[in-house]
């Protein structure tokens, strides 16, 4: 045990120093970020529950039903995070090399590596759950024994899919160590999402059966009245069941913390004794079957001696082929077409045109806020990923503000095809009124321009060249001040452009006069917004770049 | 005219001088190799050579053509190997070679034959077409400098490169710098490997604590230390310094 707190506090120290080195302006800036992110979460599930909690009979069951929902969301969502984080934590880190070479147990290598698992791969289900935990308390007056163990619930339970993510890889490449990253990804996608659908059909059908209503009380009726969405064997249900029985001081609470806490331990001990069975085994068997795929041909094997064409060429075979990148596109596509789905299955906000108009205004908004999360994942890391290459582009006769340009440009079409999609489509679904469904377009490319130019801005400004983690790299400091930026800049944006939608209503719908100038100044002030939030942040990426020591 | 002509060139981190006045002017068809220890200021000299670090004060010239001023044309005047050899973790190592061949604008049938003599030569022909993060340093370092002969430079900047060569390879290299220098091109090496420094510089250079303490050839070396050992001369001159200081 002495090993593992002593590789612990190196890796404290290492998180410590870092955070003291980062700059006042960086530090200040992810605090704000933080503390604003966290109040946002507070005061929206307040809202929410509080609402919820005053509808008649259905309210306080629809409540746990959601609460539960969403940890039994978390749960799947952190097994897969954490399934795709061990292999790069436990095998592809080149710390391991360093590591296993000391005189220490393989053990307490594996303690320290499951910690950073599930920090890394648990912290945005954490930061998510907290404020809801919270909330919830204060929404249902819960007494003040309730804070503590439900928020200890909430670190606790994310313990679990992190050691069975770690059993899940030691055993897997224990057995086929010729495995790749991405055979893992797909395999354990595939995987999770078989058994959650199988134990779903098992435990609860009814959550399966596809719902079509008109009506919202029948709608609502049928959502409070399932039973359990994951069942009782599943911590998720665990976790809903100690927010519920804290709450009202009801001795269930505290029965289903001790259980959490004893499974949580027990499947930490399992792993542990998983781990000094498998670990070294697997990890010495991954160096000795190195997979030797030849390519030879290629995208970049159709040579162009332009240099426009081959770095855009170079970029899309390296995000072809890094599977952390591709998988969670995928997810994301996936997520969005669930949307559009949903958005098909819930008619009864759509009888109205008025409803309808808002609906639109609504889904352009919510699509607004897709487009930032997407900048912030994949467009911010862009820089970066030239990692130490930058030296090379440095020394080449290729400008930095040309490289700018064409990251710009590559990432601009991206995010115009899918914003553009995405409104087209939901639009058609909401049978959106035709001028709104014309204008909203044209809006939406002024929104993609600046949220690319701002995740690429902060992206140079703000580069980590030395990590290759598209994900962590978006997940550090300045990704999170990318984040705040790009999500102010959405809101700055919906707050201008709400004077000419509501004026556009009140014309259409309530037969008020429209009032031109207003519509006209709101979209002048929304131009003139966006000359600077695609100028500026253009600049600050080449200065970033051109002023920069390598 | 000189390949490179370095004026009072100098760099300074945070109020601390990391190279500090530094003079040089290198001709066509010569070996330069800069001795330091580390920490001496090698690597940043090299770097603002290459255009990656930005000189706090003095001028690089290359070719007639003033870095600071006109940094595209004189960059593409420029080869540079730098000391941590890096390829993009998913291309293979024609694909890297491609990339940079269509970064310095060439034509496939203007190094495609060259380049597969080279990889044979540096024994990398059975790997080129795998992904480069199977690559071991040596293998990284050799396709690196493979990119050197694709678009001809006048001036090849290289900071320390035998690490992770084999001895095989590093005869070859030695060879192909050579060749280099008899078709007139200036080479400008860091390096701490001093039997190397001594069997290939065609002038010696000893930076220590940002400063150059001696440029000349080994000749002029021995006739100011006392020594012919090579070794001997260089712990002379940066203990020198060293004492000088305190």
């Amino acid at each position: 045990m002495k090993e593992f707190w002593l590789l612990l506090r190196s890796h404290i120290k290492t998180v410590i120093t870092s955070i003291t080195t980062m700059g006042a302006f960086r530090f200040i800036s992810f605090v704000f970020v933080i503390a604003c992110f966290l109040l946002g979460s507070y005061y929206l599930f307040f809202r929410i529950f509080t609402y919820l909690l005053s509808v008649e009979m259905i309210g306080p069951g629809l409540t746990d039903r959601l609460i539960e929902m969403s940890f039994f969301v978390f749960f799947t969502m952190l097994l897969f995070s954490n399934v795709i984080t061990s292999f790069s934590t436990f095998y592809n880190d080149k710390e391991l090399d360093f590591l296993f070479s000391l005189p220490v147990k393989p053990t307490s290598v594996y303690l320290v590596k499951l910690i950073e698992n599930y920090l890394y791969a648990s912290w945005a289900t954490m930061i998510l759950a907290i404020p809801l935990v919270i909330a919830y308390g204060v929404t249902t007056r819960a007494p003040l024994l309730y804070f503590p163990f439900s928020l200890l619930g909430v670190l606790i339970f994310p313990l679990i899919p992190a050691a069975l993510a770690s059993m899940f890889i030691f055993s897997l490449l224990r057995l086929f160590p010729r495995l790749q990253a991405r055979d893992i990804i797909l395999l354990s996608l595939g995987l999770i999402m078989a058994l959650t659908f199988l134990y779903m059909k098992i435990t609860n059908p009814g959550l399966l059966k596809l719902f079509e209503t008109e009506n919202e009380r029948e709608l609502l009726l049928f959502a409070s009245n399932l039973t359990t969405i994951g069942g009782s064997y599943v911590p998720s249900t665990w976790l809903s069941n100690i927010l519920r029985g804290l709450s009202t001081a009801h001795m269930s609470g505290f029965f289903y913390s001790a259980l959490l806490f004893v499974v949580s331990l027990a499947a930490t001990i399992l792993a542990y004794l998983v781990a000094k069975l498998l670990y070294v085994q697997s990890w010495l068997l991954i160096g000795e079957h190195v997979a030797r795929r030849r390519f030879k041909r290629s995208l970049l094997s159709f040579h162009s001696a332009r240099p426009t064409r081959t770095f855009l060429m170079k970029d899309v075979l390296i995000f072809v082929r890094e599977p952390t990148q591709w998988v969670q596109l995928s997810m994301f596509t996936i997520l969005l077409i669930v949307y559009i789905f949903s958005l098909r299955r819930t008619p009864m906000y759509f009888t109205f045109p008025l409803w309808r108009t808002i609906v639109s205004f609504a889904n352009f908004a919510y699509i607004s806020f897709v487009i930032a999360t997407f900048g912030v994942r994949f467009i911010y890391p862009a820089v970066s990923l030239e990692r130490a290459g930058i030296w090379l582009l440095g020394s080449s006769p290729l400008s930095f503000r040309k490289i700018i340009a064409m990251k710009y440009l590559s990432n601009l079409f991206l995010a115009v095809v899918i914003i553009e999609a995405l409104l087209i489509f939901s639009n058609v679904v909401i049978r959106t009124d035709n001028s709104v469904f014309f204008i909203m377009p044209i809006i939406a490319l002024f929104v993609a321009a600046s949220l690319v130019s701002i995740n690429l801005g902060f992206g140079s400004r703000f580069p980590h060249f030395n990590e290759d983690n598209p994900s962590k790299i978006a997940a550090g400091s300045g990704g999170i001040i990318a984040a705040l930026a790009s999500i102010t800049y959405v809101g700055i944006s919906l707050i201008i452009l709400a004077a000419p939608a509501y004026n556009y209503l009140a014309s259409e719908y309530f037969n008020r006069p429209v009032n031109y100038p207003v519509i006209y100044s709101a979209l002048a002030v929304f131009v003139f917004l966006n000359i600077l939030t695609i100028g500026i942040p253009l600049k600050i990426a080449s200065r970033s770049l051109v002023y920069a020591d390598f | 005219m000189s390949t490179l002509i370095v004026r009072n060139l100098g760099k300074t981190f945070r109020n601390v001088s990391a190279v500090n006045g530094l003079d040089l002017e290198l001709r066509p068809g010569e070996i330069f190799v800069l001795l330091g220890p580390n920490g001496a200021g090698k690597t940043t000299t090299l770097k603002m050579i290459a255009g990656l670090v930005h000189p706090s004060e003095g001028d690089i010239i290359i070719k007639g053509i003033n870095l600071n001023e006109h940094p595209i044309a004189a960059k593409a005047h420029i080869g540079y190997v730098p000391d941590e050899p890096f390829i993009y973790n998913k291309l293979t190592g024609r694909e890297f070679i491609n990339f940079i061949a269509g970064i310095y604008r060439i034509e496939k049938d203007h190094f495609e034959e060259r380049m597969a003599a080279y990889f044979k030569r540096l024994g990398i022909g059975e790997w080129i077409d795998e992904f480069s993060e199977k690559y071991s340093h040596g293998m990284k370092q050799k396709v690196i400098m493979c990119q050197l002969f694709l678009h001809n430079p006048d001036l090849i900047l290289i900071d320390e490169p035998l690490v992770g060569l084999d001895p095989k390879t590093s005869k070859t290299v030695r060879e192909i710098f050579f060749e280099l220098r008899d078709q007139g091109k200036t080479l400008f090496i860091c390096t701490h490997t001093l039997s190397f420094a001594r069997e290939i510089a065609s002038r010696l250079g000893i930076i220590s604590e940002g400063v150059l303490k001696f440029t000349g050839d080994l000749d002029a070396l021995s006739t100011i230390s006392g020594s012919r050992d090579i070794e001997e001369i260089y712990l002379k001159l940066t203990e020198e310094s060293t004492t000088a200081d305190r």
